[in-house]
């Protein structure tokens, strides 16, 4: 029993440790530090002091009385609407599309696809950088140009004329070209290990390839939908890095260019680095973050996936 | 027998590969469009537009510039070319650090979680997953408060050194409760057999593990160590976070060129050889592992 | 209905042929099974009938119709898949609904046709239920049904029984006999099981390495194999073979003993200046006993094991090179001594004759 023991420690005590110190115990943190009313990082001075829900009571007013975070409440929405239904439905079509093609085309697309995902965030950013540009030399507006739909650059994510409608499509753009892979090959692989047995016999029996999409890859493949949706959305709840970028680099605007999580980070470290409001909002992504997660763990079943270890060694 | 066809041979599909083939290929004209531009403009004399085409000169100017620190042609030095290699130098020694410590850390828990029985072994699993979906945003106002904190006892003369570790292993515990999650299930497919005949004739735990049980989750481990390469290659916030800022990646040397979106300190081209140059690496441990994301992928890859 | 006929269908899957050259006519309203060892080409051969693969070259008709370019729903095959391929989201009123309602046939009609094929397979019962609260031999029932519902021009069967376990499989496959016969459709069945090929079988198509081996009816193949494929393929234990030498005098020698082959036999030896043969005979067409038997062709060999099965034992001998199995009663048997030096006593009119060169019957040779 005591080498068990020891062994067990072995294996699982480092990724233990890791995960205690750098996600339990900073959620707790986390959650006390928005009781304090920590500026600049000052954790010598404000650590200590508790003020209650005064935090809270900060981003309340400002939520429903600042414009600006006003803006930021409705990007939020907007940015996680919209991009979730192009990233499931988007990821779908790419899916249907790679599994019904040949063999290497389907790998060469999946690979560009994949592509966005695996970049690193700044050279992604730095990509749609030249694309939005406000000058002539973006891409977008030399196209527009060209095209004479324009005659002089536009500034699509910054110039008032065109907000928040100009920036809510760049974020969106952006993002959604990094989201759309995750259900492509999650989508995919669901197909991937339906029978082909299956798609024969429909084929047999006189199955189009849209009523073999319609009767037998999609009622077949419905708790892959759930779970490329749940797990979406929370990934657009929480993601800020390309977006950050577009905002500190001027491509898009500030306020509404900023979702809920981009907030945070920027009052945290950014802007007012007023860490004791941050925190306080931060909260609530936590919150919406577990309850969410519960709740799809309970309804996707993961339970079930766990196989038990066999024998008692 | 299983048909060898995933559908009917006798149904044509030229027409549907090709009708296929092309729909997607528009659809993939924004990727295909501004990865070229991006490489081709950091050969170029000015960044590649459609109104400028025909005024274009290859040139390995930008990389010159690139190397030499400067941002525009007429500027001087920005950076010292030692300043650019260790730019480089850092970049590569978070991802190698954060694939260190996630690969290691993966593959140990990722055993105990397969194979082990321990109270809440459900539990730590499907916590895992709730890890794996958790905002970061959230967790990071705590993280560099407690990275403040501990830096204090430690001698101002370490406090590089210790940044670098941090992020490090900060950056690494982002990736780690998926690709405990990924290893769980390379050593799933292990048989028991090959384990227990090893315990049987007396082995302990750690050494069937070591010996006989790696080997065989060898895919997987170089799976999720290039996975976590190219997610410390590519980190930003963390490093822009926790390293001290004269001590820049690529990625906070290229964020900080645009910085304010100003076009005129920097030529766009030097930043596009800045960029290209960081992308390689990528692309080439990508082209190793592209398969793996289908493997992988039912356990969830980060989206 | 409808007859089938392959002309020189060939099937390749890359550098492999999976089908060699086949030309093969099934008649109408016949059950045709292909029988062979597995990844010798019959379920390839199958779903080239279907329509699922395509030939390399070659044509395949029905009734004289060139289909080789049709989709397996132009060509109204019912197929029915070893692992029965049942759609598991669809109750099984939908699995066999579902072919129907994709020729968009009205739904009464629909509904009076599923109800129709379900009770003549008697699986009306189980309509409302999904395939995964089936067991294995409902869901094959389900799998028929799906097939027949569609009122195919050909029933194609791959494997239908082997995911069954052995007491329904020969239960079933008595049914499946009676259903074929009472409609008259023109059937394709594959089997690696050479008994179930016999039990049912109207003709039965040998297949291996992608090459017809023998057509014939079930008596045929297992009385006059073509081949020494064919004969040590057939049969359980399957046909036996010695080598012997064809002496001056026209008689063949194995181990000291020896045999005057018939004249046509004889004949053909001459003919083809054979100085070896090859002799095959079944098992139950041979005795064992320790000194030869008067009007026997009995070489000698070592008795190597003996297992009794019951009222019959088979009787394991080698010959030279050749191992030997005879089935005799299990009293006789358990007399011989292992170890000794028995004699195989072969009935010499039951002996078949093939040249050692090609593995051919001599009876096929053409005179």
């Amino acid at each position: 029993m005591k080498i068990r023991k020891t062994s067990l420690l072995f294996f699982l005590g480092p990724a233990l440790f890791v995960v205690a110190l750098f996600y339990i115990i900073p959620l707790f943190l986390s959650v006390y530090i928005s009781f304090t009313p920590m500026v600049d990082w000052n954790v010598n001075r404000y650590l200590t002091q508790f003020i209650g829900l005064q935090n809270y009571e900060r981003l309340f007013h400002i939520v429903m009385y600042d414009p600006d975070m006003r803006a930021v409440v409705i990007t939020t929405v907007v940015f996680v609407l919209v991009t979730l239904v192009i990233n499931v439905f988007g990821g779908l079509l790419l899916a249907l599309a790679t599994y019904f093609m040949d063999e290497k085309m389907s790998a060469a697309y999946q690979g560009l696809w994949l592509l966005p995902r695996m970049t690193p965030i700044a050279v992604y950013s730095l990509l749609w950088y030249y694309f939005f540009h406000s000058s002539g030399i973006g891409i977008l507006n030399s196209i527009l140009l060209k095209l004479h739909l324009i005659d002089h650059p536009i500034a699509l994510g910054l110039d008032p004329k065109y907000l928040p409608w100009g920036a809510w499509f760049i974020i969106i753009f952006v993002n959604g070209l990094v989201g759309v892979s995750y259900g492509m090959i999650i989508f995919y692989s669901a197909f991937k290990s339906i029978p082909k047995e299956l798609i024969i016999a429909a084929r047999v029996d006189g199955a189009s390839t849209t009523r073999i999409i319609r009767h037998i890859l999609l009622p077949l493949t419905k708790w892959h939908f759930t779970f490329v949706m749940v797990w979406q959305m929370f990934s657009l709840l929480m993601t800020y890095a390309q977006t950050f970028l577009l905002v500190e680099w001027r491509v898009v605007d500030s306020t509404w260019g900023q979702t809920w999580a981009l907030y945070v980070f920027r009052t945290a470290f950014t802007t007012t680095k007023d860490q004791g409001l941050a925190a306080a909002a931060s909260t609530f992504l936590s919150i919406i973050g577990i309850v969410l997660g519960i709740i799809a763990l309970k309804a996707l079943g993961y339970e079930k996936m766990i196989l038990e270890p066999k024998g008692d060694i | 027998m299983m048909p060898e066809t995933t559908d009917v041979e006798t149904i044509n599909r030229r027409r549907m590969n090709l009708a296929l083939g092309i729909v997607v290929l528009i659809a993939s004209i924004p990727i295909l469009v501004t990865y070229f531009i991006l490489m081709a403009s950091s050969f170029a004399n000015q960044m590649i537009t459609g109104s400028m085409v025909g005024q274009l000169t290859f040139t390995l100017k930008n990389w010159i510039l690139f190397f030499e620190g400067k941002l525009t042609v007429a500027s001087a030095a920005v950076y010292s070319t030692w300043d650019i290699l260790r730019y480089i130098f850092n970049t590569f020694i978070v991802a190698f650090g954060v694939m260190l410590v996630t690969t290691a850390l993966a593959t140990m828990a990722g055993y105990a979680c397969s194979r082990m029985k321990f109270k809440g072994r459900k539990f730590l699993i499907q916590l895992l997953i709730l890890l794996h979906a958790f905002p970061g945003v959230s967790l990071i106002i705590a993280v560099y408060a407690l990275y403040i904190f501990s830096k204090g006892p430690i001698p101002s003369q370490w406090w590089t050194l210790y940044a670098f570790i941090y992020v490090i292993v900060a950056r690494a515990a982002l990736e780690i409760p998926m690709d405990i999650w990924i290893m769980k299930g390379f050593f799933d497919k292990v048989p028991w057999e090959v384990e227990w005949s090893a315990l049987i004739d007396g082995a302990s735990r750690i050494k069937v593990w070591k010996d006989i049980i790696l080997p065989l989750v060898k895919p997987g481990i170089a799976a999720v160590a290039i996975f976590s390469f190219i997610a410390g290659w590519g980190a930003l916030i963390y490093v822009l976070v926790f390293l001290p800022p004269t001590e820049k990646t690529l990625a906070t040397y290229i964020a900080g060129l645009l910085a304010g979106g100003s076009l005129e300190v920097v030529h766009l081209p030097v930043v596009a050889a800045a960029g290209t140059l960081y992308l390689l690496p990528t692309l080439i441990f990508f082209s190793f592992v592209r398969r793996y994301m289908l493997q992988t992928s039912l356990s969830g890859i980060k989206g | 209905m409808v007859s089938i006929r392959l002309d020189k269908v060939t099937k390749r899957f890359g550098k492999v042929v999976a089908v060699n050259n086949v030309s093969l006519e099934i008649e109408d309203g016949k059950l045709y099974v292909l029988l062979g060892p597995s990844g010798g080409g019959k379920t390839t051969t199958l779903y080239l009938i279907a329509g699922i693969y395509k030939p390399t070259s070659g044509r395949i008709y029905f009734n004289e119709k060139d289909v080789t370019d049709l989709t397996p729903a132009e060509r109204n095959v019912g197929l029915v898949f070893q692992n029965y391929a049942l759609y598991p989201h669809m109750k099984v009123y939908d699995n066999i609904a579902f072919p129907l309602r994709l020729r968009k046939e009205p739904k009464s009609k629909i509904d009076s046709k599923v109800h129709e094929v379900a009770k003549f397979l008697r699986i009306e019962n189980l309509l409302d239920r999904y395939p995964h609260q089936l067991s294995g031999g409902q869901q094959q029932r389900v799998a028929l049904a799906r097939a027949l519902v569609k009122e195919p021009s050909v029933l194609l069967l791959d494997e239908p029984l082997s995911n069954l376990d052995a007491l329904l499989r020969v239960y079933i496959r008595a049914e499946l006999k009676r259903m074929q016969q009472d409609l008259g459709i023109t059937s394709v069945y594959v089997t690696h099981d050479q008994s179930e090929a016999l039990a049912i079988a109207d003709k039965i198509v040998v297949i291996n390495k992608g090459i017809i081996q023998q057509e014939g009816t079930p008596e045929q193949i297992y009385e006059n194999p073509r081949n020494v494929f064919v004969a040590t393929f057939i049969g359980n234990p399957p046909m036996n073979i010695v080598k012997g030498t064809v002496l001056e005098d026209g008689t063949i020698e194995t181990t000291g003993s020896r045999l005057t082959p018939p004249p046509a036999v004889l004949e053909k030896i001459k003919r083809l200046k054979l100085k070896n043969i090859l002799m095959a005979f079944r098992p139950e067409n041979a005795v064992v006993s320790e000194h030869p038997m008067e009007g026997r062709f009995s070489p000698m060999g070592d008795l190597f094991e003996v297992e009794p099965l019951g009222r019959d034992a088979v009787v394991t001998v080698t010959v030279g090179e050749f191992v030997i199995k005879v089935v005799m009663p299990t009293r006789e048997a358990m007399q011989l001594r292992i170890g000794s030096k028995v004699h195989v006593n072969i009935d010499p009119s039951t002996i078949k004759y093939f040249d050692p060169n090609t593995e051919l019957n001599l009876e096929y040779i053409e005179a």
